[in-house]
């Protein structure tokens, strides 16, 4: 593979439910180390995108290539090298910070040690604590460890840091840049201003359902001739961004 | 940035894993317990007081006929409405949708389910047992070993029949809907009603080679040492089989 060659390249997604279209040929190219945000209003088809990229979701038309592989037919190569959080994901209740994050080492040949990933999330306190016990910002902070756990050479974060209180969120940022220095590609799917306008290299704007723009968080806002991001969002979408809890 | 990806499968040690991590979920939660381990005591009981009567062989009727069915009952029902809701709610709370992005494999994750809830069974019927020869007088089977083999078989196909259930039902409820229908449609064609003897002979016939009726029929003849009929040891293992390939084929992450 080339250095030209993306790491994640979807072609023309498309996934309807029922009737309603939630992704609309939609196509994103994301560079290799390339920190690619996905911002979007509630609806506007971004997780649908992601799950779809994950090999989660079967697209309805299309096709998406992970480092080469298919999501979904190469399921076993693209699961060693895809770390992935999902939006609103539960783990087994009764079981502890440290025994999860052994169980969903395990599965993987190298796993990062336990120790070092709750301390890039702030969670080495809790190691003894139920899943079910943690607030939701532990939670949250949890799930990202665990997509950290096997190594991944890309990675998808779905809100990363919605739910999480300032000082979670701006730790959460760091350890995303330190990732970023190791190389990994990241997916930051997030309706999060600041978050985007920090972290990623560039940003596609989706709203319902199709790719509005793909820019660099400056160009945006040069796009849409604003002053800062929120006023590019406005004035791209017609709507309001609403703000991450 | 090379391509070349290894497809590894979580080894041995990682099976092992979720293994413990399930059955530290059992045991925490001690709800979970009380079909496994309270069901077979309940039902043995309530069956064994009146089948102290004789039959061929110097057999009574609670060694020929009704530990057979009690101990059937309590996989089919163990195996088949049990086990299923339990991974009807790790798939509705998300645990499977995050173990799907993982390299953990739908086969990990319906043995660990099954080897725990066989394990929890195995309890259960440890106490049943143990109440059915010191209170009922009840003796063990005259062919020790055929009773073990049926046994273990019976296990194998009543699970796979339910994780099948465990493999397509959406939700926690209609998990137990399912596998409520499904124990019952075995139970009756297995003659967990009266006995296969009431069933009109094609329907006996038939119920014969579901995996509950060759079980019960399979663990009769062993207990009073007659020979083990080899066409319930074949349905047994045609269940086990078809189950298992059925529900890795059908099985849905979310």
């Amino acid at each position: 593979m080339t250095s030209a060659e993306p790491a994640i390249f979807a072609e023309h997604l498309h996934k309807r439910y029922g009737d309603k279209v939630a992704v609309d040929d939609v196509t994103l190219r994301v560079g290799p180390g390339e920190v690619f945000g996905i911002l979007g209003t509630n609806g506007a088809g971004k997780t649908t995108t992601v799950e779809m990229i994950a090999g989660l979701r079967r697209p309805d038309g299309g096709r998406v290539t992970l480092l080469g592989l298919d999501p979904r037919r190469d399921r076993a190569e693209v699961r060693q090298v895809l770390g992935v959080q999902l939006q609103e994901a539960y783990l087994h209740g009764a079981l502890t910070v440290a025994e999860l994050m052994g169980l969903y080492g395990s599965f993987y040949p190298d796993p990062r040690p336990t120790g070092e990933l709750l301390e890039l999330v702030g969670l080495a306190e809790k190691c003894g604590v139920r899943f079910e016990k943690l607030s939701g910002g532990q939670q949250q902070r949890l799930s990202i460890a665990l997509a950290l756990a096997g190594r991944p050479r890309v990675l998808i974060l779905d809100e990363l840091t919605t739910g999480l209180d300032p000082r979670a969120r701006r730790q959460m940022w760091a350890t995303i840049e330190h990732l970023r220095d190791e190389g990994v590609t990241i997916v930051l799917v997030s309706h999060a201003m600041e978050e985007v306008e920090r972290l990623c290299d560039r940003v596609a704007l989706l709203d319902a359902g199709r790719v509005l723009a793909v820019e660099p968080p400056v160009g945006l806002v040069a796009l849409a001739g604003a002053q800062n991001l929120d006023d590019a969002f406005v004035a791209l979408t017609g709507k309001q961004l609403e703000e991450a809890e | 940035m090379s391509t070349v990806v290894e497809a590894r499968q979580p080894g041995a040690r990682s099976w092992l894993t979720l293994v413990v991590c399930e059955a530290k979920m059992v045991v925490r939660d001690t709800a979970g317990l009380v079909v496994p381990v309270l069901l077979p005591l309940l039902i043995l009981v309530m069956s064994a007081g009146s089948a102290s009567a004789h039959v061929a062989g110097g057999f009574t009727a609670l060694e020929a006929y009704v530990l057979p069915l009690v101990l059937t009952m309590v996989l089919a029902s163990i195996g088949v409405i049990n086990m299923p809701s339990f991974l009807a709610y790790y798939r509705r709370t998300g645990i499977l949708r995050r173990l799907a992005v993982t390299p953990a494999s739908p086969a990990m994750v319906l043995v660990a389910q099954v080897v725990v809830s066989m394990l929890q069974a195995l309890v259960g019927l440890a106490g049943a047992l143990a109440v059915a020869f010191l209170a009922f007088d009840a003796r063990p089977p005259a062919d020790l070993g055929a009773a073990f083999a049926v046994y273990g078989l019976a296990m194998l196909a009543l699970y796979a029949v339910g994780m099948i259930v465990a493999a397509v039902a959406p939700t926690p409820n209609s998990a137990v809907a399912i596998g409520l229908i499904t124990f019952f449609a075995l139970g009756a064609l297995g003659g967990m009603f009266g006995g296969s003897a009431s069933l009109p002979d094609a329907v006996a016939a038939v119920g014969e080679l579901t995996p509950f009726g060759a079980a019960v029929a399979g663990l009769s003849a062993a207990w009073v040492g007659a020979g083990v009929d080899p066409v319930h040891l074949v349905s047994l293992a045609v269940s086990t089989l078809v189950g298992v390939v059925t529900a890795s084929l059908l099985f849905r992450w979310d």
